[in-house]
């Protein structure tokens, strides 16, 4: 594998991507209140690869969706790059993920209807990017051949493996250079070949690009990928690893 | 099985809303046209009778000469007779000072008969005339008019012309025998010529069989029956009327049924689609395939039987209150009761659930014949190479090319039915290669929709071609109507033109004003002052005495400047010729007579031409006027009106010069606009109830869209996720409905235009020389906006539910 250029040099490690405080999410009234998350505080220094971890209905996905900006939190705050997401209308919300976050997802992560290339590109797309940048070009380059995509660019999703289809969502959330990207068990569908090939991918992305990577997995075995590990259970974080403070 | 039919039914009952509605539409239509036709029929057949009450026989329409005979002959013979029938004449209202309307250019005047017992009118206010002068009004027509008890009324024109006092309004018991306007006979004998007689009543002292006796007599090979016969000949003949009128509106009402089974099979067809799991689950779980079918038509037939309830109740309610409101609003319509047979209920109904049963029967076989295996896969891809789809358009391009070749003789043999047959091989052709086509279409758009709407216009493209079967079944059930309404516009504005020319040749001239002596210096600059009128010219002229006839105008065939006012060119008498109104010819001279032709002590020996167009005068050629009166003054004026000019105002000003100096007018341009408004009112009537099918497959549109919203859940919860906004979503949608509806418009429109060139080359350019296809640019234009616009309409509502999703929602795995 060729390695990453990047465009920047890599941020410094003091700084944070994203940071919550507070932060409470109830789905539900009366009877059927449940509390997903109670109160968490966390911080997220950039150019690290975090794990969040859990069981089943711990509260791991809800946090990445309120830190992602996908859902709006019950109470608390965050902050991702720099800037307070509770005060963002849907619009604004919208374009901040377009420009400052990027995703990978469990399941369903590319359009049926565009080729590999056409998903790569969207986000870029959508945010009115029109004429792409020689640098930019580049970078697509770059990431294209380092996930071993150079020969897929043209397949539908219908027509890649889950692996690959995994590593085109990756391209795509990398490709615009986010200020965080979250993956939502990325490896949940893949055979263990494929799964190690992600993961080191991800990791690849944080060394080489100092790319910041949030990921929700329940599986030990990815965890030990990352190199800060934060552990939470009924909503709560239960546990702290690596550098994580 | 019944838990399961019952709990789907529950749950997605609200996803069969739009077949549900389709049907409705469809059945409520075939109720509202029995109420509406019961009620037209009560109207017209109610007092049929009556205004034969008294009567011994009845004359089955005499000519107009016979009935002049036949009355004077009554009147003389101690007997008594009546008319049934009418004039059509124009009719000025004079409200008492010197303003004088037209009211309108041609109204029908009946007989009163002259003794009060015999007198059928039912007389509402006034009284009944009581002698020459004197008129009674329809009451509804004097509502509609303006015309109240006391009023002037100028009927005709010309030295036909009379005035009456209107003193009374009646109102007519039967719908057959009505007239506007009523006169005695002393004063409508003077249209003898031109009356209309539907029938003539009979009252002799003696019995039947004298009356017969007697009216042998007069007119030896008169058509004599008794009046009980003729009035039961005449309900038949109301009955089939009315009869014909309800098979060819039902007719509209199959089309649009057959749009409906196009919808509802779509929505089937998706529905069973995403129910794919559902059903692979119960076989799983141990039903066999015959369980699952039986419960897929259960459900079907429960939804046909719920829309045919639906429907029966809505088109009840829908007919009645219709009459109902036509009966408050306009009693000059003269509707009768509605009254729904229940055999038209009962069919309506079974129609209702025939049709959703046959749109579920292909969607359910197919659903079922998923392996249980299969089914539990996720399956998004579509392939339009599959088996059946090579048989499609194997089939495709059979029936094209056997429908171009039926088109093709239909043209060579002016065929009817080659040519409905192949323009139905045609269209279904097309309808096969819709998977094809329509995708094709709507891709080649994708450059223009990005340019214009950035990426959502993109994903719109790219979403509306990626199921090109549901997309071409979305777009074949606009086709239908679309295709019907631009074949129906283009040919209407064909024959319309066709006609134009036609009608040039009739009445080259729009109005005519006619003196009897020469006309005073002014009266040229006053007419080409007139509101409307663009062009006048003068005509010189000279009173001649033709044959017996009394003097008339004798006008040249060709004027200085009459090209301005024309139309088209009069027709030319040869050197030796005369040219006399047809409604002049018979009365003492005859087509081919050679009269003597008199002006002062000049007589010329010319051969009688008949021929009309422009008003009452004989034309000759220019040099045989100047032979007959070399110093010829201005006798007439012709004059060429605005194009959009009102025929009555225009008329009302004309003859308010015309009037004090004895001249008569001829109105070629009332005419011209009565044949446009019957061409207006059968488009206007044809369109209107080809929009109830448009209208089924618009509801088909947004069916489609939002099915395939709750199908692309995850999709846009997705697109949220990766930075599109709210507002793209819905801009993404709308564009998706708008692309479908325009590229089903453009395609209906193109094969309803190369239908309707078929059709003209067929059947038109035979009858009428140099008949060309027309295109109403305009209309067709209207047609695709009205299309852009419903398809943005049929968006709203998927399109906000599709914003509403959550970006989070949806996105891990269900």
């Amino acid at each position: 594998m060729t390695s990453l250029t990047s465009p920047q040099p890599p941020a410094p490690t003091v700084a944070l991507a994203a940071s919550a405080r507070g932060l409470t999410k109830t789905f539900g009234r009366g009877d059927t209140l449940v509390h997903a998350l109670r109160g968490v505080d966390l911080d997220l220094p950039a150019g690290r690869f975090t794990a969040i971890m859990g069981l089943s209905g711990s509260g791991k996905s809800t946090l990445m969706h309120c830190l992602a900006g996908l859902d709006q939190p019950t109470d608390g705050s965050v902050t991702v790059a720099g800037q307070a997401l509770e005060s963002m209308d849907d619009d604004t919300l919208t374009r901040f993920r377009r420009d400052h976050v990027g995703f990978v997802f469990q399941a369903f992560n590319l359009l049926p209807m565009l080729s590999a290339e056409q998903n790569i590109w969207l986000p870029t797309e959508l945010a009115g990017q029109a004429g792409r940048d020689r640098d930019l070009r580049r970078r697509f380059d770059s990431i294209v051949e380092t996930l071993g995509l150079t020969a897929r660019l043209t397949h539908r999703p219908a027509e890649l493996s889950g692996g690959q289809q995994q590593r085109v969502a990756i391209a795509r959330a990398l490709l615009s250079a986010p200020a965080i990207v979250f993956a939502d068990e990325p490896t949940g569908n893949l055979d263990s070949s494929s799964s190690a090939e992600v993961l080191s991918l991800l990791r690849q992305s944080v060394r080489e690009l100092g790319q910041t990577v949030v990921m929700v997995t329940h599986e030990t075995e990815a965890a030990t990928y990352a190199d800060d590990v934060v552990v939470l259970a009924d909503g709560r974080i239960t546990e702290r690893r690596g550098d994580a403070a | 099985m019944r838990t399961v039919i019952l709990a789907s039914l529950r749950t997605h009952t609200r996803r069969y809303g739009a077949a549900l509605l389709a049907v409705v539409i469809g059945s409520a239509f075939i109720v509202v046209t029995a109420a509406l036709s019961s009620a037209i029929r009560d109207g017209l057949t109610a007092g049929l009778g009556e205004p034969y009450d008294g009567a011994d026989a009845v004359v089955d329409s005499p000519s107009p000469t016979e009935t002049a005979r036949l009355l004077d002959a009554a009147a003389q013979s101690g007997a008594d007779a009546w008319l049934i029938g009418w004039t059509m004449e124009q009719v000025a209202l004079d409200k008492g000072a010197d303003t004088r309307t037209v009211v309108d250019t041609s109204t029908d005047i009946g007989q009163l008969p002259d003794r009060p017992d015999r007198r059928w009118q039912e007389l509402v206010s006034g009284r009944f005339p009581g002698g020459p002068g004197e008129a009674v009004v329809d009451t509804n027509a004097a509502k509609v008019s303006r015309i109240e008890v006391g009023d002037g009324l100028r009927i005709g024109t010309g030295g036909d012309a009379l005035d009456v006092t209107v003193v009374g309004l009646v109102d007519s018991p039967s719908t057959y025998a009505y007239a506007s306007v009523y006169l005695l006979w002393s004063d409508l004998a003077r249209w003898q010529d031109s009356l209309v007689t539907m029938s003539l009543a009979w009252a002799d002292p003696g019995d039947t069989a004298d009356a017969r006796t007697a009216i042998r007599e007069i007119v030896p090979d008169a058509e004599v029956v008794a009046v009980d016969a003729f009035v039961q000949d005449l309900q038949k003949e109301v009955n089939n009327g009315v009869d014909l009128v309800r098979i060819v509106v039902l007719l509209f009402g199959a089309i649009a049924l057959v749009v409906a089974v196009l919808v509802i099979n779509n929505t089937f067809t998706i529905l069973f689609a995403q129910r794919s799991r559902d059903f692979a689950l119960l076989r799983c779980v141990g039903a066999t395939r015959r369980q699952v079918l039986r419960s897929v038509r259960l459900e079907s037939f429960a939804l046909g039987i719920l829309s045919a309830g639906i429907g029966v109740l809505t088109g009840l309610g829908a007919g009645h209150g219709l009459v109902a409101l036509v009966r408050a609003q306009w009693p000059g319509a003269r509707l009768g009761e509605a009254e729904v047979a229940p055999v038209w209920l009962a069919g309506a109904a079974a129609v209702a659930i025939g049709v959703t049963l046959v749109a579920a029967w292909l969607p359910t076989r197919r659903a079922v014949q998923v392996s249980p295996l299969a089914a539990l896969r996720p399956d998004d891809s579509t392939q339009a190479r599959t088996r059946t789809g090579r048989i499609r358009i194997a089939l495709g391009v059979v029936l094209l090319a056997a429908g171009v070749l039926g088109l093709g003789a239909a043209v060579a043999t002016a065929n009817v039915g080659a040519l409905a047959v192949g323009g139905t091989a045609v269209f279904l052709g097309v309808l096969l290669f819709g998977p094809i086509l329509v995708p094709a279409l709507i891709r080649s758009t994708t450059p223009l929709t990005r340019r214009l709407l950035g990426p959502a216009g993109r994903l719109a493209a790219g979403n509306a071609v990626r199921n090109p079967r549901r997309t071409a079944a979305t777009a074949a059930s606009l086709l239908v109507g679309v295709t019907l309404t631009t074949a129906v516009l283009t040919g209407m504005a064909s024959s319309r033109s066709a006609l134009t020319a036609e009608m040039d040749e009739q009445h080259p001239i729009d109005l005519a004003v006619t003196a009897e002596g020469p006309l005073p210096a002014d009266t040229l600059d006053r007419l080409a002052a007139v509101d409307g009128v663009v062009a006048a010219v003068p005509v010189p002229g000279v009173l001649a005495r033709i044959g017996d006839l009394t003097p008339l105008p004798l006008l040249p065939a060709s004027t200085d400047g009459d090209a301005k006012v024309l139309h088209d060119a009069l027709p030319t008498p040869g050197p030796r010729q005369v040219l006399v109104p047809w409604d002049l010819i018979g009365d003492g001279i005859e087509v081919g007579d050679v009269v003597p032709v008199t002006v002062g002590d000049t007589t010329r020996e010319l051969r009688v031409v008949g021929g009309e167009g422009w008003g009452e005068a004989a034309l000759v050629r220019r040099t045989t006027l100047e032979q007959l009166a070399p110093d010829a003054g201005t006798q007439a004026v012709w004059l060429r009106a605005e194009a959009d000019a009102d025929p009555a105002d225009l008329a009302g000003s004309v003859e308010a010069v015309a009037t004090p100096i004895d001249a008569s007018v001829e109105n070629g341009l009332a005419k011209r606009s009565y044949v446009d408004l019957q061409l207006d009112v059968l488009t206007g009537g044809v369109v209107g109830l080809l929009a109830i099918a448009v209208l089924i497959a618009l509801v088909g549109i947004g069916n489609t869209l939002g099915l395939s919203v709750l199908e692309r859940g995850r999709e846009h919860a997705l697109l949220r996720a990766l930075g599109l906004t709210r507002r793209q979503v819905r801009r993404m949608l709308a564009t998706e409905a708008v692309l479908l509806s325009v590229v089903a418009t453009v395609l209906g429109t193109a094969l309803g235009v190369t239908f309707a060139w078929t059709a003209i080359r067929a059947l038109v350019q035979p009858a009428i020389d140099g008949a060309g296809l027309v295109l109403p640019w305009g209309q067709l234009g209207l047609v695709v906006a009205i299309a852009a616009l419903a398809g943005l309409v049929a968006a709203v509502l998927p399109s906000r539910r599709a914003s509403r999703i959550a970006p989070a929602a949806g996105l891990s795995l269900d």
